[in-house]
C-alpha cells in the first residue's frame, strides 16, 4: 500500500441510546463499564489536580504560609493516592474494559456482573477515601511508611479510611484482572492465537498477571497495618519491624508502576503503526519483552529501599536487576522508533501525544537507571530528583499515552471525532506545561531540595525554579481543562466518525462506532494480527507472506522493498 | 464491513434489553476446556488469596523469633485438632456432594452438611479465642500472637463466607432452584472450600505444631 486513504464518512449518525440514568447503575456491558471507569478517572483526576495546584501555590516562593505543614501533608497524601488509585488506574482499567473484548472479537467479558462489581468497589473506595475528610484526612503519604502511619503518629481515623479504601479498590482491581485473564484465554475469536492478539490486549493480558500477584501484597500489608492500628497489633511497632512494611509495600509498589505503564505502552503500540502506515516493527519482541518485564518488575522492588541500609550483596543484586529491566523497556522504545522510521507519518493529535510519550518516557527511564547506581541514589533519594523521575514516567509516559488513546478511541466510543484544532492547542499547552513543571525539578533535586516538605529556605536559585514550576503547572492544568472542553463539545457537535476513521487494522474497527451490544454483527476471519488489512488486501495478506528472513537470518532482497 | 466474506455466519443482532452474558459465544471461540468459567475464575482468585496468606505467614515466621511475650505454648493443638477434623471432614462431604451433583442426583443435603461442618469449626475457633484471651494471649500481647490472630482470623472469615455460600447453595439445590446454568458457580465454590481446608492444614502445622525458627 503506497498512499494511505484517509477516512471517508459514510456511516449514519450514531444511534442515540436511551437516556436513562438507572441504566448506568445496573449495566453489565463492558463498554458502559469502560466508560464509567473513564469518567470516574477523569473526575478524580480533576480533584487530584486541584490538590496539587494548591501544593504548587504553597511552594511558589520560599517561606510561604498559604498551607500549614500538616495540611500540606494531607494534600500530598490525598494527591498521590488519588492520582494512582483513582485517576490512572481507573482510566487504564476503563480502556482495558472497553477495548479488550472488542480487540479479541468477544461479545463481552467472561463475567459481566463481576465486572460491574469491580467498578463499584473502586468507586466506593473513592468515596470512602474522601469521606475521611470528615475525620481528618490521611497524612502519612501514599506509601504510608510505618511507624509514621501507626496510631501514635497518625492519630486521626484518616489512615484507617485510607486503608479501607485501598483494600476495596485493590479487591476491585484484582477481580477485574481475573476477568481479563479468563476472557482472554477463553473468548478470543477463531484463529486468533495468543501471538496474533493486538498489542494492547497482549499487554493488558500480561498486566493482569502482574496485578494478580502484586495487589495481594498490598492487601496483606494493609491488613497488617489495620491489625496494628485497630487492635493494637505489633507487626510494625512495639517490637515489630518497620522495614517489613517497606518490603511488602514495595513488593506491591514497584510492580504497580508497571501495572500503570503497561496498558499505556499497549496504547502506544496501537497508535504508532496506524499513524505511520506500517505494521509494528518486531511484533514478537514488543509483545514478548512484556513477559520479561512482568517477572523483573517483582525482582527489582527493593530499589526503593536502598537508603534502608541492606547488606552490600543485597543492594548490588537489586541494583543489577534494576539495570536489567531497562533492557526489555529499551527494546520496546527501539521498536516504536523503528516503526516510525520511513513510515508515512500523519501528525494527528493521537500521534503527537505518542511521540511526546516516547521522548518523555525515555527521559524518565534514563533517570530511573541513574538511581540504580547506588551512590547516586543515596545522594538523590527523597529529593525532588525522584519527584521529577516518576512524574516523567508516570505523567510524561502514562498520562500522555492515555491522552493519545483518548483521542484515538474517542471516535470508536462516541461515534464522533474530537476537534483537531482544539486538540493541538491543548497538546502544546500540556506538553510545554508538563516539561516546564518537572524538568527544573531535576535541578532542584540535585541542589538538595528534599521532597515532602511544605516549605524551603530562600537559597540561591530555589525560589526562581520553584516559581517557574508553579507557573508551568497552571499552563498544564489549562491544557487539560481545554481537553475536557473539547470532549464535551465534540461529543455533541463533533464530525461523524464512521466505523474506521483512522484506517486501522485491528478488530475493534470492524464494528460500528459506538459498537452495538454484543459488539459484532459478524466477525471477519482472523488469520494474522491485522485481520482488516487481510480483508482489504486479499492479494497481499499478512498470513501469506513468506518469512522476511532467509535461512541465514538475512532479510531477503525482495522483502527489503516490500510494500506494506 | 461490506467486504466481509459471506461465508462467515452472522452473529445475531441483540436487542438492547437483552443481558449480553446470556448470549451464545461468538461462533467457534477458542475455548476447548471442559471446565466452566466459574471454576477457572475461582482458581485465579485463589492464587491471589494464596499470596496474601503466604505473605502473612512469612511475616509471622520472621517476627516470632523476636517474640518475648506469652509463648506459643499457650496454644493447645490437642483440642484444636478436634474441631479441625470437622473442617477436614467437610471436604469429604463436599466431594460426595459434587459426585452426586454431576450425576444429577439430589445433592442439596450434602451441601448443607458441608456448611454445618464448617460452622462446627467456627464454633471451636471462637471457643479457642475466648480461652486464649482469658490467659492473656491477646493480639497486642505478643509478636507471635499478632500474626496468629491475623492468620487464623482471616482464615476464619474465609470459612464463614464459604459456609454462608454453601448454605445458600444447599438450600437452593434442595429446593431445586439452582438450575443447570449455575453449575459453574457451584464448581467454583467447591474449589474455594477445598482451598480453605488446605490452607488450614498449612496453618495448623506451621502455627500449632512447628516450634518456629
Ligand atoms: C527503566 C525503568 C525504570 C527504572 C530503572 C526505575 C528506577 C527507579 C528507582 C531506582 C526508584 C527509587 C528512587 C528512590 O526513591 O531513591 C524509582 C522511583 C519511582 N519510580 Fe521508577 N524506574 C523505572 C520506571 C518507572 C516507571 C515506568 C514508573 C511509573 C509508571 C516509575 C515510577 C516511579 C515512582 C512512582 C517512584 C517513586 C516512588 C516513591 O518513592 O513514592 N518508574 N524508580
Ligand atoms: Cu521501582
Amino acid at each position: 500500500m503506497t498512499t494511505a486513504p484517509l477516512p471517508t464518512e459514510t456511516a449514519p449518525a450514531p444511534a442515540s441510546r436511551p437516556r436513562n440514568f438507572t441504566r448506568w447503575l445496573s449495566t453489565t456491558d463492558h463498554k458502559d463499564i469502560g466508560m464509567m471507569y473513564l469518567a470516574l478517572g477523569a473526575l478524580f483526576f480533576l480533584i487530584g489536580g486541584v490538590e496539587v495546584l494548591m501544593m504548587r501555590l504553597q511552594l511558589a516562593r520560599p517561606g510561604n504560609t498559604l498551607l500549614q505543614a500538616t495540611t500540606y501533608n494531607e494534600f500530598f497524601t490525598l494527591h498521590g493516592t488519588t492520582m494512582i488509585f483513582l485517576a490512572v488506574m481507573p482510566i487504564l482499567l476503563g480502556f482495558s474494559n472497553y477495548l479488550l473484548p472488542l480487540q479479541i472479537g468477544a461479545k463481552d467479558m467472561a463475567f459481566p456482573r463481576l465486572n460491574a462489581f469491580g467498578f463499584w468497589l473502586t468507586a466506593f473506595g473513592g468515596v470512602i477515601l474522601y469521606l475521611s475528610l470528615l475525620e481528618g484526612p490521611p497524612d502519612a503519604g501514599w506509601f504510608a511508611y510505618a511507624p509514621l502511619s501507626e496510631r501514635p503518629f497518625s492519630s486521626s481515623l484518616g489512615t484507617d479510611f485510607w486503608a479501607a479504601a485501598l483494600l476495596m479498590m485493590g479487591m476491585g482491581t484484582t477481580l477485574t484482572a481475573l476477568n481479563i485473564i479468563i476472557t482472554t484465554v477463553r473468548y478470543r475469536a477463531v484463529g486468533m492465537g495468543l501471538w496474533k492478539m493486538p498489542l494492547f490486549s497482549w499487554m493488558v493480558f500480561v498486566n493482569s498477571f502482574i496485578i494478580a500477584f502484586a495487589l495481594p501484597s498490598l492487601s496483606a500489608a494493609l491488613i497488617m497495618l489495620e491489625v496494628d492500628r485497630a487492635l493494637g497489633g505489633r507487626f510494625f511497632q512495639g517490637g515489630g519491624s518497620p522495614v517489613l512494611w517497606q518490603h511488602y509495600f514495595w513488593l506491591f509498589g514497584h510492580p504497580e508502576v508497571y501495572i500503570m505503564v503497561l496498558p499505556a505502552w499497549g496504547i502506544i503500540s496501537e497508535v504508532i503503526p496506524v499513524f505511520s502506515r506500517k505494521p509494528i516493527f518486531g511484533y514478537k519482541f514488543v509483545a514478548g519483552s512484556t513477559l520479561a518485564i512482568a517477572v523483573l518488575s517483582f525482582a527489582v522492588y527493593a530499589h526503593h529501599m536502598f537508603a534502608v541500609g541492606f547488606a552490600r550483596p543485597v543492594n548490588l543484586a537489586f541494583a543489577a536487576s534494576t539495570m536489567l529491566i531497562a533492557i526489555p523497556t529499551g527494546i520496546k522504545v527501539t521498536n516504536w522508533v523503528a516503526t516510525l522510521w520511513k513510515g508515512s507519518i500523519r501528525l494527528t493529535v493521537p500521534m503527537l501525544y505518542a511521540i511526546a510519550f516516547i521522548v518523555q518516557f525515555t527521559f524518565g527511564g534514563i533517570t530511573g537507571v541513574s538511581f540504580a547506581v547506588l551512590p547516586i541514589d543515596w545522594q538523590l533519594t527523597d529529593s525532588y530528583y525522584v519527584v521529577a523521575h516518576f512524574h516523567y514516567v508516570l505523567m510524561g509516559g502514562t498520562l500522555f499515552a492515555l491522552l493519545s488513546g483518548l483521542h484515538f478511541y474517542f471516535p470508536k466510543m462516541t461515534g464522533r471525532m474530537l476537534s483537531e484544532g482544539f486538540g493541538k492547542i491543548a497538546f502544546w499547552m500540556i506538553t510545554l506545561g508538563f516539561n516546564g513543571v518537572f524538568l527544573v525539578q531535576h535541578a532542584l533535586g540535585m541542589m538538595g531540595m528534599p521532597r515532602r516538605v511544605y516549605t524551603y529556605p530562600d537559597l540561591p536559585g530555589w525560589g526562581a525554579l520553584n516559581l517557574f514550576s508553579t507557573v508551568s503547572a497552571f499552563v498544564l492544568a489549562l491544557g487539560l481543562v481545554l481537553t475536557l472542553i473539547n470532549i464535551v463539545i465534540s461529543w455533541r457537535l463533533g464530525r461523524i466518525a464512521g466505523d474506521n476513521p483512522w484506517g486501522a487494522w485491528t478488530l475493534e474497527w470492524a464494528t460500528t462506532s459506538p459498537p452495538p451490544k454484543g459488539n459484532f454483527v459478524r466477525l471477519p476471519p482472523v488469520k494474522s494480527s491485522r485481520p482488516l488489512w487481510d480483508l482489504a488486501h486479499p492479494e497481499d495478506p499478512d498470513h501469506q507472506r513468506p518469512p522476511r528472513h532467509d535461512q541465514q537470518g538475512h532479510i531477503r532482497p525482495e522483502e527489503r522493498n516490500h510494500e506494506r | 464491513m461490506s467486504d466481509n466474506p459471506a461465508s462467515i455466519p452472522p452473529i445475531p443482532r441483540v436487542s438492547q434489553a437483552l443481558d449480553v452474558s446470556r448470549l451464545p459465544l461468538p461462533p467457534g471461540h477458542m475455548d476447548a476446556s471442559p471446565r466452566s468459567n466459574g471454576f477457572w475464575g475461582m482458581a485465579v482468585f485463589l492464587v491471589t488469596d494464596t499470596v496474601i496468606f503466604l505473605l502473612l505467614l512469612v511475616a509471622n515466621i520472621y517476627l516470632r523469633r523476636y517474640s518475648q511475650g506469652p509463648a506459643q505454648g499457650a496454644l493447645d493443638p490437642g483440642t484444636t485438632v478436634w474441631f479441625s477434623l470437622g473442617l477436614w471432614a467437610s471436604s469429604g462431604a463436599l466431594v460426595l456432594a459434587d459426585v452426586f451433583r454431576k450425576q444429577a442426583k439430589l445433592s442439596g443435603l450434602l451441601y448443607l452438611l458441608t456448611a454445618a461442618l464448617g460452622l462446627v469449626f467456627l464454633y471451636g475457633q471462637a471457643q479457642e479465642y475466648l480461652h486464649l484471651n482469658a490467659q492473656g494471649a491477646t493480639v497486642d500481647a505478643d509478636l507471635f500472637f499478632t500474626g496468629f490472630y491475623t492468620l487464623t482470623g482471616l482464615h476464619g472469615l474465609h470459612v464463614a463466607f464459604g459456609a454462608l455460600a454453601l448454605l445458600v447453595t444447599g438450600a437452593l439445590r434442595f429446593g431445586g432452584h439452582l438450575g443447570r446454568g449455575r453449575e459453574g458457580f457451584t464448581a467454583g465454590l467447591g474449589l474455594y472450600w477445598h482451598f480453605v481446608d488446605a490452607v488450614w492444614v498449612a496453618l495448623f502445622l506451621l502455627l500449632y505444631v512447628w516450634g518456629g525458627p
